[in-house]
């Protein structure tokens, strides 16, 4: 099958109903997106599928076919880091890591429906597991990417 | 530790280099001894050098190459704890460099990078002296990240190590100028000639600067000078963790690869014997081969980790010994026993208890309180890569003890430890599981059923979940006399549990396992209460099972903090005194204690609650003692919102104030996730629950603000990882007390009909 990722046209010989995610981490070797519980609870996994936020887990590949599919590794554009990376670095959110990918996934696909979120629209789409315990951080990071007027320089470091 | 393809499978072209020693270290006294000990001694100071990186190796720490870049060797996983960032601040600090500039590469384990505090719980310092302790640790070697130690045993050998390089590369270029090195300084990565404002970088000295000796041991800088320790430096590793590019063990990719799933016995103490329906197994799409490992479970080979666990998953095992008795309601049985036995330990007896509880006046309280197994859940499971060739093994794994890793594959894939090397990866979260040797033994069985061949070897969340080394369950019936004043005239407790140390270092260390009744883990949180009481008495009852149990972040203290500080609470109440006042007054010769009882009271606005319910609770662990107050608000009988959580730290000398305030608030939140949450349970010989939506999490809807003060002690670093998590159960439960007058004993909270918004 054929799978547009990140703005690339990639070929895959794999059975219709592997999750996208193996697809991704082990055909193709983007491994950003990350697997935590293969049954759409945890988040780790989330990508945008034109733009909307999925989890890849549970999502048969074959469903991705003639979407654009964007992940953790496509959200930089020209070599400039995004908003929410932006302010994922100015809050220093990670900590472990491994589940940022999805959480940086599931507040990129927030900020592009809602620019400007109110705690409540935080709790409602920001459904992730971090095991670390960042939810504070990521709340003020969000907070923060929604009022990027492009030019925010980190508060620390 | 991002993908860097030519650091990748090495093992063709690998040659390792000639040992060399700690430099620096000629002409520094050391404790003078003789034979075995002097062979140690001097073997304690080598290094092979391997993978430090080109350029010049100031010493086991520090390489800097003539294009000026500097790469530190830092032998601590990184776990999330922000390890990568605080040990480069120490060795920055005193090299006069920018911890920006900074690389970090994960060294081999070898005896210069020992963690000899996590065994002597003393700072260690080999630019001085070792003592025969520090001196066997290190030989052995024991190469960990664990118990909160990473700051506290580097607090002097980076500092040295950043303070000696720097010393070095003065000396050369005063050799250059012809000049007195007391005319040059360093900055900045550059030595300036004070005279004539002349300037090397440390690039264009580093090569000189490796072969000479200096002749004395540099002061270090006092506190007060600090510009690098005690500030909020940006993480080294937070660009890698916002755009995917950063290497867990799970992201391990070689040319060739294949992927393993694990599949343990059915139930605890199963055997599995044979696979019954292996052709069938075999012709599923991708399957390379299936294996009983000799380590217990059955191991799928295919070449995409999907069509692997798919494989795993039908398979049918003929299994022996299997144990459908053992269930929580036979745990309980046995923990009852046990209670109303002897003690197989007093390990603390003070006075005549029995005399004073009895002896008429002040007011008897009896309480038992009760917890349920944890799992780890870390959000990577359990996984490592490892490829056997020709005599030689390389292995990629996220493991907070490498030293360990190189005795596990020795003993897996037979390979001699010269010829066996390890790149760590990040962790994606360790909390204590990631120091097991379980998925290491089981990737080297899986790699030398494959020689020549790359194989990852992974746990699904389900195996992850249903095959952990558990927080202890555990039950403690506490009791205690408060005379009128509000003083405690006696106190006594009685914990029955597992053995956490014993059972978990006879699997990863056998030789430093302490038996049960030696085991401080088991009491920990309780035997060392600061509150001043009369006559007080610790003892311990060892429950025996197969269970696993393992170092669960804060260990003992995770539940014996909840414990010993609801009871405070009873005690408080009991006497009618505010349960801050309470603790106060029995902390006079604990100023230190007392302080940040006072600096948490304080944030929380104790004094002046309004309509706000607050409990509090002051726990030291790890070296740093941890004041929280949760502040709740009732929404129904059981309903609430944890609105906030104050916490005031107080962890000696601190290095970096933001990864702290960090830590504390993950602490919190791991913490918090077991009282609402966490509990793991069995039924006819296996784990019930088998992923998240039967084991949850807090999340963001749920998780409270966390404010978080550090105190300004001058005093030895405390550890930061573990003791935010301890405070957090009892002062949730004290607060539920105040809003609802019914305490809590027993966790979890949501099982107790407990709602949290
Ligand atoms: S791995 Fe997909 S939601 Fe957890
Ligand atoms: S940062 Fe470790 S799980 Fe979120």
């Amino acid at each position: 099958m054929e799978l547009s990722i990140n703005g690339r046209i990639y070929k895959v010989e794999v059975e219709e109903h592997m999750p996208l995610l193996w697809v991704l981490r082990d055909e193709l070797n983007l491994t950003g997106t990350k697997y935590g519980c293969g049954v759409a609870s945890c988040g780790s996994c989330t990508v945008h599928l034109d733009g909307v936020a999925v989890r890849t887990c549970t999502l048969p590949a074959s469903a991705s076919i003639g979407k654009e599919i964007t992940t953790v590794e496509g959200i930089s554009r020209d070599g400039k880091i995004s908003a929410i990376q932006r302010a994922w670095i100015a809050h220093q959110v990670p900590q472990c890591g491994y589940c940022q990918s999805g959480m940086i996934m599931a507040a990129e696909a927030l900020l592009r429906e809602k620019p400007d979120p109110t705690d409540e629209d935080i709790d409602q789409a920001i459904t992730n597991i971090c095991r670390c315990g960042t939810y504070q951080r990521v709340r003020a990071a969000i907070h923060t990417a929604a009022k990027d007027d492009e030019d925010v320089s980190p508060v620390i470091g | 530790m991002a993908k860097d393809n030519k650091e990748r499978s090495t093992l063709k072209k690998w040659s390792r280099r000639a040992f060399i020693g700690v430099g620096g270290l000629a002409g520094v006294g050391l404790v003078a001894g003789v034979g075995g000990y002097m062979y140690m001694k001097s073997a304690v100071r080598k290094y092979s050098g391997y993978g430090l990186g080109d350029g010049n190796t100031m010493n086991a720490w520090i390489t800097i190459a003539p294009d000026n870049s500097i790469t530190l060797a830092i032998p601590r996983a990184e776990m999330g704890q922000g390890v990568y960032t605080s040990l480069p601040q120490l060795v920055a600090e005193e090299l006069e460099v920018e911890v920006a500039a900074l690389k970090v590469v994960h060294p081999q384990p070898e005896s210069p990078y020992s963690n000899t505090f996590i065994l002597t719980q003393e700072v260690p310092n080999i630019y001085k002296s070792y003592t025969v302790m520090e001196t066997m640790y290190s030989f052995l070697p024991i190469v960990a990240t664990g118990g909160s130690t990473s700051v506290a045993d580097a607090w002097y050998n980076l500092r040295y190590a950043g303070a000696t390089a720097r010393e070095a590369l003065i000396q050369v270029a005063a050799n250059r100028w012809n000049v007195d090195p007391q005319n040059c300084r360093a900055e900045n990565g550059h030595v300036i000639n004070t005279g004539n404002q002349e300037r090397f970088t440390y690039g264009e000295l580093a090569e000189d600067a490796a072969t000479i000796e200096i002749k004395e041991l540099p002061k270090l800088k006092d506190r007060k000078d600090f510009k690098v320790i005690g500030k909020p430096v940006q993480r080294l590793d937070v660009v890698e963790k916002i755009d995917g590019s950063a290497e867990f063990g799970l992201d391990v990719r070689l040319d060739g690869m294949l992927y393993a799933v694990v599949k343990h016995p059915s139930t605890i103490g199963g055997k599995i014997l044979s696979i019954r329906n292996e052709d069938r197994i075999m012709g599923m799409r991708g399957v390379k081969k299936i294996f009983i490992s000799e380590y217990g479970p059955a191991i799928v080979i295919a070449d995409n980790t999907w069509r692997a666990s798919m494989a795993a998953k039908a398979l049918d095992l003929e299994e022996d010994g299997v144990n459908k008795e053992l269930s929580t309601t036979t745990i309980q049985t046995k923990i009852e026993q046990l209670l109303n036995e002897d003690p197989i330990e007093v390990r603390i007896d003070e006075g005549d208890v029995d005399a004073a509880m009895s002896a008429d006046g002040g007011t008897l309280l009896e309480a038992r309180y009760d917890v349920p197994y944890l799992a780890h859940a870390t959000m990577e499971p359990m996984n490592c890569t490892v490829l056997v060739d020709e005599g030689r093994c390389e292995c990629w794994v996220g493991h907070q003890a490498s030293s360990v890793v190189h005795n596990l594959l020795r003993e897996a894939t037979g390979v001699k430890k010269k010829n066996i090397h390890i790149h760590t990866t990040y962790l994606g979260g360790g909390f204590g599981r990631r120091a097991e040797p379980d998925f290491v033994r089981f990737a080297g069985s899986a790699a030398k059923e494959m020689p020549g061949v790359p194989v990852q070897t992974f746990f699904t969340r389900e195996e992850d979940m249903q095959n952990d080394m558990y927080r202890p369950m555990a039950s403690c019936v506490l009791k205690a006399k408060v005379n009128p004043a509000g003083e405690l005239e006696a106190f006594d407790s009685m914990s029955v549990l597992q053995s956490t140390a014993h059972n978990s270092l006879m699997r990863i260390m056998p030789s430093m396992a302490t038996p049960p009744e030696k085991d401080e883990t088991t009491v920990e949180g309780i035997e060392d209460m600061v509150y001043s009481m009369k006559n007080r008495r610790v003892s311990f009852g060892n429950l025996e099972l197969p269970i696993q149990v393992g170092f669960w972040r804060s260990v003992g203290f995770s539940q014996n903090g909840f414990f010993a500080e609801s009871f405070m609470d009873e005690c408080a109440h009991s006497a009618g005194v505010d349960p801050y006042l309470f603790r106060k007054s029995k902390l006079k010769d604990h100023p230190r204690f007392e302080a940040v009882l006072d600096k948490v009271a304080e944030m929380s606005n104790w004094s002046d609650k309004g309509g706000r319910h607050l409990g509090i609770a002051l726990i030291k662990s790890f070296g740093s003692i941890v004041g929280e107050v949760a502040e709740l608000r009732q929404i129904g009988e059981k309903e609430f919102k944890l609105d906030k959580v104050y916490c005031a730290v107080d962890c000696g000398n601190y290095v970096n104030p933001d990864i702290i305030e960090a830590q504390i608030q993950g602490g919190v939140v791991f913490g918090l996730t077991a009282a609402l949450y966490g509990e793991i349970t069995w039924a006819n010989g296996a784990v019930q629950q088998m992923n998240f939506p039967q084991y949850e999490m807090v999340r963001m809807n749920v998780c409270p603000e966390i404010e978080v003060e550090i105190m300004e002690v001058d005093e030895l670093p405390g550890g930061i990882g573990e003791p935010g998590t301890p405070p957090i159960a009892p002062a949730l439960t004290n607060a539920i007390f105040t809003a609802t007058g019914q305490r809590v004993r027993s966790l979890p909270l949501v099982k107790y009909g407990y709602k949290f918004v």
